[in-house]
Formats: C-alpha cells, sequence, structure tokens
C-alpha cells in the first residue's frame, strides 16, 4: 500500500530534465531552484536525524562530561551527518548518526587533551569475578541518580560510552561493535569490566 | 557448563546475546550453583541500575533550533560541497546570524553545485519518501492503539476551552484546537500522544461513526506545504505544514472527507 507514497515521489523524469537544462543553459539565474532540492535532502534528513537528538545528545553528554561541548559536538555531528547524508543507505539511522556523534566527541576530546586516564584500568586485573554482592545492598548504595553518574563519570570513557549504548540506548552487541568499530566478542568483555567497574564505584562510599 | 564459564558468560546470558544452546546451559547452571545464582542477581540488579536510573540527558529544546539554523545555513553554503574541516574553533563558533550572500559565489562553485543538485534529487526522493513511511506506519499505530486500548481521550470535552488548556499545560508547545461541531466534525476530545520521539497533541474528532485523530507538532521550518494524502492498509493520511505546526490527520473516513476535515480546521483556525 506504498504505492500512492512512491508515485508523489518517484519518477518525474520531466523534473529531472529541467535541473540538467539549469545545469547546461540557466545557471546565472536559478538559485531558487539549486536551493530547492537541498532544502528537500534537508527536509529529508531532518525528518530521519532530528528524532534521534536527545540520544545524540545523551551520549555527547556523557563523553564530554560538560553540557557546552556536548552541544557544540551534537551540531558539529549534524553538519557532518548531514554534508554524508547522500552516503547513507542503512536502515538504522540512529546507530549511524551516533557513530558521528562518537567520533566527533574524540575528536574534541583528543583536542582539548582531556581524555581522562586518571582512572586507568588493566584488563586482566579487573576481571568479572569475585564482586557478587546481593542486589539489595547495591540499591542501597545506589538510590539516587547523582551517585550513578558520580560513579559513571569516573570511569574511562570507553566504558561509559558502551555503558550508554548498551543500557540507555538498547543497542546490540553488533550495533556496537560496528559502531565503536571493536569485535562482538570484545564488546561482551567490555560491557562486562565496565558494569564491574561501575559497581566498584557504587559500592565505595562517597566516590 | 562450571562456574568460571558461567560468570564469564552471564553477562551475554543478561543481554540477551547468546545463542539458545547457551542459554539453556546457563540456566541449568543457575539454577544448581547458588553462588552463581547470587552474581547472577547482582548483575542483573545492576543493569536495573543503569537502565533505569542513570540521567538520560536529554537534548534541551535550544539546541534543535541550534542545529536547525545551522543547517539552514549549510543549505546557504550549499556551494561549498567539501565539509569544513572540524576546529577548535568550528566547534566553538556562535550561531550564523546571516547567510553568506549567494550571488558572490563564483561560476564554476555554482556549476558544481548544480550537477551535485542533479544528483541529490535522485537521492533524496527516496529517502524522503523512506522517512514519510516509516512516521506514516507510526501515525497509523498510534490512531489503532487510541481506538483499541479504549484509550481515545486523556481530557474529553467538545469544548475547545477546556481542551486547549489542558494540552497547554502537558506540553511545551500551544497547539490550535478548534470545534468543527458545524461542519460536522465534533471535537471529542485531546490526547498526548508519542510519536517521533518527541510527545505531541492529539486531537480528535467524530465523523458519523469514524474517529480522525489529528496529530500536532511545531513545525520544524517555516515551510508551508499544502495537503499531501497518503492511503495505507484502508487508514487515509493527510499531512500539511502551516508555518507553525506539523499536521497529519490519520482516520478510515474517506480520502473526501479527511480533505473536507482538513478544509473546515484550517477556515476554523484562528489567524495568527
Amino acid at each position: 500500500m506504498a504505492l500512492p507514497l512512491n508515485a508523489a515521489h518517484l519518477g518525474e523524469p520531466g523534473l529531472l530534465q529541467s535541473r540538467l537544462k539549469i545545469v547546461n543553459f540557466a545557471v546565472t539565474k536559478n538559485q531558487e531552484e539549486q536551493g530547492r532540492p537541498r532544502s528537500e535532502e534537508l527536509g529529508s534528513f531532518e525528518a530521519l536525524m532530528l528524532p534521534h537528538l536527545d540520544a545524540a545528545h545523551n551520549l555527547a553528554r556523557w563523553l564530554l562530561r560538560n553540557e557546552q561541548d556536548a552541544q557544540d559536538v551534537v551540531q558539529e555531528a549534524y553538519l557532518r551527518a548531514f554534508k554524508s547524508f547522500g552516503g547513507f543507505h542503512g536502515a538504522n539511522g540512529r546507530a549511524w548518526l551516533l557513530t558521528i556523534v562518537r567520533n566527533t566527541s574524540y575528536t574534541l576530546l583528543k583536542r582539548n587533551k582531556t581524555i581522562d586516564f586518571t582512572t586507568p584500568f588493566d584488563e586482566e586485573i579487573h576481571g568479572v569475578r569475585g564482586e557478587a554482592q546481593s542486589p539489595v545492598t547495591l540499591l542501597e548504595h545506589s538510590e539516587d541518580a547523582d551517585r550513578i553518574k558520580e560513579a559513571m563519570d569516573q570511569l574511562p570513557e570507553e566504558f561509559r560510552e558502551i555503558l550508554v549504548l548498551r543500557h540507555q540506548e538498547g543497542l546490540s552487541y553488533k550495533e556496537i561493535a560496528d559502531l565503536a568499530q571493536i569485535p562482538q566478542g570484545t564488546v561482551m568483555s567490555r560491557l562486562a569490566r565496565a558494569r564491574s567497574r561501575l559497581r566498584e564505584f557504587l559500592h565505595t562510599p562517597n566516590g | 557448563m562450571n562456574c568460571e564459564e558461567a560468570i564469564r558468560l552471564v553477562d551475554g546470558y543478561l543481554d540477551g546475546e547468546l545463542d539458545a544452546i547457551t542459554n539453556q546451559e546457563i540456566e541449568s547452571h543457575l539454577r544448581d550453583c547458588r553462588a552463581c545464582q547470587q552474581t547472577y542477581e547482582a548483575h542483573a540488579s545492576l543493569i536495573g541500575v543503569i537502565s533505569n536510573r542513570a540521567t538520560y540527558y536529554r537534548a534541551p529544546v535550544e539546541l534543535r533550533s541550534r542545529i536547525q539554523s545551522a543547517l539552514q545555513k549549510e543549505i546557504g553554503d550549499g556551494s561549498r560541497q567539501s565539509p569544513a574541516p572540524v576546529t577548535a574553533s568550528v566547534l566553538r563558533r556562535k550561531l550564523p546570524t546571516q547567510r553568506d550572500p549567494i550571488f558572490r559565489m563564483q561560476w564554476s562553485w555554482l556549476a558544481l553545485a548544480a550537477t551535485l543538485v542533479v544528483a541529490a534529487v535522485m537521492v533524496v526522493n527516496s529517502q524522503r519518501s523512506r522517512g514519510d513511511q516509516f512516521l506514516a506506519t507510526q501515525l497509523i499505530g498510534s490512531h489503532v492503539r487510541s481506538l483499541l486500548a479504549n484509550h481515545l481521550t486523556d481530557v474529553a470535552s467538545s469544548d475547545q476551552h477546556t481542551v486547549k488548556p489542558w494540552l497547554d499545560t502537558k506540553l511545551d508547545f500551544a497547539p490550535p484546537v478548534v470545534d468543527l461541531s458545524s461542519d460536522g466534525f465534533p471535537l471529542i476530545g485531546g490526547r498526548l500522544d508519542y510519536l517521533d520521539n518527541r510527545t505531541v497533541a492529539a486531537l480528535i474528532y467524530q465523523r458519523r461513526k469514524h474517529f480522525i485523530n489529528l496529530f500536532i507538532w511545531p513545525a520544524e521550518s517555516a515551510m508551508t506545504t499544502a495537503g499531501k494524502t497518503i492511503s495505507r492498509q484502508g487508514y487515509q493520511l493527510v499531512h500539511w505544514v502551516d508555518g507553525d505546526f506539523n499536521y497529519w490527520a490519520v482516520s478510515d473516513v474517506s480520502d473526501a472527507d479527511l480533505q473536507l476535515f482538513k478544509q473546515a480546521f484550517e477556515k476554523q483556525l484562528p489567524h495568527r
């Protein structure tokens, strides 16, 4: 039943022809004509990508731990995304946009040299064993969002990132693997380590 | 499965990322092993805490308009097809106040831009329709749910002066509400709905035994568009934009009736 919709947008070879003429003969007086398809593209881009603005902002905010930086990065990411929108053919607009947000965030983090190595972690040492605590204890310690935020902000960014992508955005291992360009097995082990570290921080009184 | 394996895989199990056989092995191990069962519970509770209690930083409203302005500017600068390098100044720059005068563009850029335009037309049409189709599916879903779940209205009133203030207090925008009884579309009430990742207003009108859901949310650009009709799964959808708001009317009434509805609504709309 999608036919009427498609029919409205597809085809129109005449339209295309007239645009070709613009290219060849009427370049000078067609600023409006030029602007129009770009506006259509913008409309399409906004319809597909603006719904993911909260997700984009949330990821950037957790990665950068700073509201102003997060907003700047999200804006920059949307501009980048728009410029390469023609190359987007996937079905998953959110993952595509989040990849750009992530890369833009890391660009800024690197430039500002704010990558936080104050809490270095050793993947071997910080295994997933030996931290079993009763769920009751955990909940007692982590009742408010501030405390979780404090704990999460102490984690290295690849841990913050993976927790946000998995638990706030609900991305699959496969989607996270594609987004962060790591093998799926690494997604699982990194997630386990991230949770393990978070659990430790939550159990440390006042961070 | 031994404890070491079970602990290694418990996160994948909680994430629903293991295959069926491994799932069964883990489950049978957890039934028999108290220690691993406790670990499982601890991990499950932590996941619950992260998912439900960690702050979700929604984008502030002004960020959306900031991005839209920047994108508009981008269109204004459409001839420069190479992306500007990302520098600190780009990341820090303030909102553009004015578009670059398009007339200053060089001829070669114009020709190049025009060529790109042709390519863009071809790409855009498919993507645009995909976005609309996705939204259309969501809209029909909302319309059907509102009828199925006996949750047609949050505020049931044929009085626009009751429905409008109720919606205004619940939303971050003030949708227009008009009664169309005189046109044969009595107002039944209003409802909040969630579409396109945002809270929207839904006005419910009746046409004989049928209902019309009119979804309203702020327009993303000031562009006005005439009505566009989509017909899917036996439902009619009419979409239009009036400069301030996006309107989507969804119903199983005939296309003609829905067009009448749109006309009646626009006629009754207070001039702003």
